[in-house]
């Protein structure tokens, strides 16, 4: 199987700032491959060279085994893209947009455009200038989806979504993926977002991969944050083999435990008695706090920190 | 007064943010003021001429209605009367602008929703973008006031100047208000603002060509100019626009109280809802800017004619009596027949004029960059050289439009009013068309700035047109400036009005020289990166 984007040691400079240092990132055909990040960690910016909009100052990037920089054009005509942050023409409608950007690639099939606007609930009659962040994202994604392009590149395609609307652009990738036939890189800051759609996934930060896998390899990614009320101490839990970071602070317990060791755990907790009990999956911010802290330095995880509260 | 917490902290925060536009108000007061002290002073040093040219423009029409109303052959008169024409509709204008800027504008970009929420109250944004709007209309007619007695004129008129100023301002803040309340976008009230100061401006105009004076003392404009500074000072007008001003206030605030946060009583109208057909990268740039141009179309229309009347006074002055010639010599007016001298100088007007639409649309590029619009266009098959290339096709064509609609406008009027409608037509259109690689030439140069040096850009091309039409052959020699300036390209245009062979070398040199710039500039975008 070939690869849709092969990219390895990119780097890329603005001024003093070195916004990628050595970023590699490999997406196989066919597959949704989730790009994770918080803010600023150079998502955007290998999008960006991805797209022929930057020049790499150094690595190799390859789309759909070309270069983006050189064969930008013929490479655009297999590939649909939707910005992070859309601003589209004030005066134009959406619908106006739409039908301008898929005349720009070649045409869009009119049925599929109707039937997401019907799903997205877009009124296609109104001006950009009057439209909300959500609509303008909602813009851009029938804009992309109604065309049909190998690869989808979404620059954190939900900023602006409300949680139906969420659930609608899953349900319409999940249609999209079960064609088979094409391949989707999935940039977000929000964990469970890439776990619902995404086969693999490549964690980037500071402009450098951190890691890359599938999800089910990736097991501290699934693991699962417990916080409880208890009648007593827990007696050996943090003993416990795949039970993480166990903090007591008087009756209440916190810890993080792998899906092999929930069961052990959560006997151990009735033991001691259960008052009450939250269970929740990570959040991409308690990740990179907990998880990489070991690797960064505390300086830089207090970055990823602050750019996570900044959301 | 709760409806009112927070007022102090808004006008604060607004006359923050008008730091960086008031002051250009009060300079646009102060400059304008001077300006016309010194021309008439110099122009019409003695009293016999400025009688000849007060005689002069009484039978005028054009003339009367642009200054509006009779003028009497004192200084102090003259220069409040030219000057006054012009800045009670710029009070206007800069009221509509401000309370639009503070008050709907916030709104759409959901600035006001976070002000309301954090404590401030329901009136308090309308009620600091109104202070703020009437405290610079003040500071403007201040400004000319303290400017009109610095320079030795009497402190009564100039307080009565003033004021007239200032209540022009008031009276467009109140109408601003109210439009803002009616409205559900920015852009649609300051439309309807400016289009009450435009009704407003042609009622005052054609009452005063007309001689249908209700006509004017209708019209807010036409109340300012009825307080008549320096002739008899009719003080109490200036309760007219005050009361009216205070009535609109009142209205917009009875507007407030019935409508949400964002809502408007006016719907916005909904567009089409597909667009069928627009591929090509000229397509697209045609739907995108088409707005643009035709604003621009019409602008330049109303100029042409507006200048083929103020042509009128040529055959007056050529009659006049030797004083006035003198004027007319002051002004470089001395060689050849008066009317084709005066045909070469609009056309010169017109070109420098239109030569800024190249550069706004070249300027449009970089905003359609910054903002982020080209990124998704650029995502598409589009290659940079297409896209950059649809924008300025249109802007070339577009601007030999516009020289063609200036062309044709003022030729038929020129004919009709003033010269011969069978001749003047065709040689005023081809003289204005001749200009056209000389306003490609300064486009030209900023599609270089662009590809080379993206983030100077805006700044560049300002200053390059700004640098060409203050430079030129129609500004310069008005403060003795025009020195043959190689770098302005205007003056190399052959003058077709004078007769004689036309030499064809200028027009290919500068075509050659336009290609060359915009492939440099196409060149160097195709290589930088974008964003």
């Amino acid at each position: 199987m070939t690869d849709a984007i092969s990219v390895s040691g990119l780097t890329k400079a603005f001024g003093s700032t070195r916004a990628l240092d050595g970023l590699d990132l490999t997406v196989r055909t066919g597959e949704a491959h989730g790009f994770l990040g918080p803010n600023g960690a150079g998502k955007s910016t290998t999008i960006r060279v991805l797209l022929g909009l930057l020049r790499a100052d150094g690595g190799r990037a390859r789309l759909l085994g070309e270069d983006p920089w050189t064969r930008a054009t013929s490479l655009h005509r297999r590939l649909a893209y939707v910005p992070g942050d859309v601003t589209l023409w004030p005066g134009l409608t959406g619908g106006e947009v739409i039908d301008l950007l898929g005349g720009l690639r070649g045409g869009l099939d009119r049925r599929r455009r109707k039937e997401l606007l019907d799903r997205f609930q877009l009124d296609p009659r109104k001006r950009a200038r009057t439209y909300s962040k959500g609509n303008r994202q909602k813009v851009a994604l029938v804009a992309a989806l109604s065309g049909d392009a190998e690869l989808l590149i979404l620059d954190e395609p939900t900023s602006g979504l409300d949680p139906l609307m969420e659930e609608v652009f899953r349900e319409t990738l999940r249609e999209e993926l079960r064609r088979g036939d094409r391949t989707v890189l999935l940039s977000s800051h929000i964990l469970s977002e890439v776990e619902a759609l995404c086969d693999r996934v490549t964690i980037v930060r500071d402009g450098r991969t951190v890691e890359t896998g599938t999800l089910a390899g990736l097991r501290h990614l699934t693991r699962t944050s417990v916080q409880a009320d208890l009648a007593g101490p827990p007696h050996g839990l943090a003993a416990l083999p795949g039970v993480h970071d166990v903090v007591v602070d008087g009756g209440r317990v916190t810890f993080d435990a792998d899906p092999s060791a929930l069961d052990a755990a959560l006997r151990c907790l009735a033991e001691a008695g259960v008052r009450g009990l939250v269970s929740r999956p990570p959040s991409l911010e308690e990740l990179f706090l907990r998880h990489y802290r070991h690797s960064e330095t505390a300086e830089a995880a207090g970055a990823a920190g602050t750019a996570g509260a900044a959301r | 007064m709760s409806a009112l917490a927070g007022t102090g902290a808004l006008v604060r925060l607004a006359l923050r943010r008008e730091r960086a536009v008031a002051p250009w108000w009060i300079l646009l007061n102060v400059g304008m003021t001077l300006a016309l002290i010194s021309y008439i002073e110099r122009q019409m040093p003695t009293d016999a001429v400025k009688a000849t040219y007060t005689a002069v423009i009484a039978k005028n029409t054009f003339f009367q209605a642009l200054g509006g109303g009779f003028v009497e052959p004192r200084l102090d008169v003259l220069a409040t009367w030219r000057s006054g024409g012009f800045l009670y509709v710029a009070a206007a204008f800069a009221a509509v602008m401000c309370v639009v800027r503070h008050t709907r504008a916030e709104e759409d970009a959901g600035r006001a929703e976070l002000l309301r929420a954090a404590g401030t109250g329901r009136r308090a944004s309308l009620t600091a973008a109104l202070l703020v709007a009437a405290g610079i209309s003040v500071a403007g007619g201040l400004s000319a006031t303290l400017t009109l007695v610095a320079s030795g004129l009497g402190a009564t008129g100039a307080a009565a100047y003033g004021a007239a100023i200032a209540v022009a301002g008031w009276v467009f803040a109140g109408v601003a208000a109210v439009a803002v309340q009616l409205s559900r976008s920015a852009r649609t009230a300051t439309m309807i603002g400016l289009s009450v100061l435009g009704v407003a401006y042609v009622m005052r105009y054609t009452g005063d060509a007309t001689r249908q004076y209700w006509l004017k003392a209708l019209s807010p404009i036409g109340w300012s100019h009825l307080v008549r500074p320096y002739q008899d000072e009719r003080w109490w007008l200036l309760g007219l626009p005050a009361a009216v001003a205070a009535g609109l206030c009142v209205l917009a605030y009875a507007l407030l109280d019935r409508r949400d946060l964002g809502a408007g009583l006016v719907p916005e109208r909904l567009g089409p809802a597909s667009a069928p057909g627009e591929r090509g990268p000229v397509s697209v740039a045609w739907r995108l800017h088409r707005g643009l141009l035709v604003r621009w179309a019409a602008g330049v229309a109303v100029l042409a004619a507006a200048v083929a009347g103020a042509g009128t006074i040529a055959g007056q002055l050529a009659a006049a009596p030797a004083a006035s010639q003198d004027l007319l010599r002051s002004m470089g007016w001395s060689t050849g027949d008066i009317l084709d001298v005066l045909l070469r100088y609009m056309t010169l007007i017109f070109a420098h004029v239109i030569a800024l639409y190249p550069v706004l649309m070249v300027q449009r590029l970089r905003s359609e960059e910054t903002s982020g619009r080209a990124e998704i266009v650029l995502a598409t098959p589009t290659t940079r050289l297409r896209w950059a290339g649809g924008h300025l096709v249109l802007a070339g064509l577009g601007s030999a439009a516009l020289l063609a609609v200036a062309g044709v406008v003022h030729g038929v009027l020129h004919g009709l009013l003033v010269g011969d409608l069978a001749t003047d037509p065709p040689r005023v259109l081809a003289g204005v068309l001749g200009h056209v690689p000389a306003v490609w030439c300064v486009g030209a140069v900023c599609v270089l700035a662009y590809g080379l040096l993206p983030r100077a850009s805006v700044a560049l091309s300002w200053t390059v047109w700004i640098m060409t039409a203050a430079l030129g052959q129609v500004m310069g020699p008005l403060y003795g400036m025009w020195a043959g300036t190689p770098l302005e390209p205007f003056h190399y245009i052959p003058n077709t009005f004078a007769g004689g062979p036309v030499d064809a070398r200028p027009y290919l040199v500068l075509f050659a020289l336009t290609a060359a710039l915009v492939t440099g500039g196409l060149l160097a975008l195709r290589r930088r990166d974008l964003g």
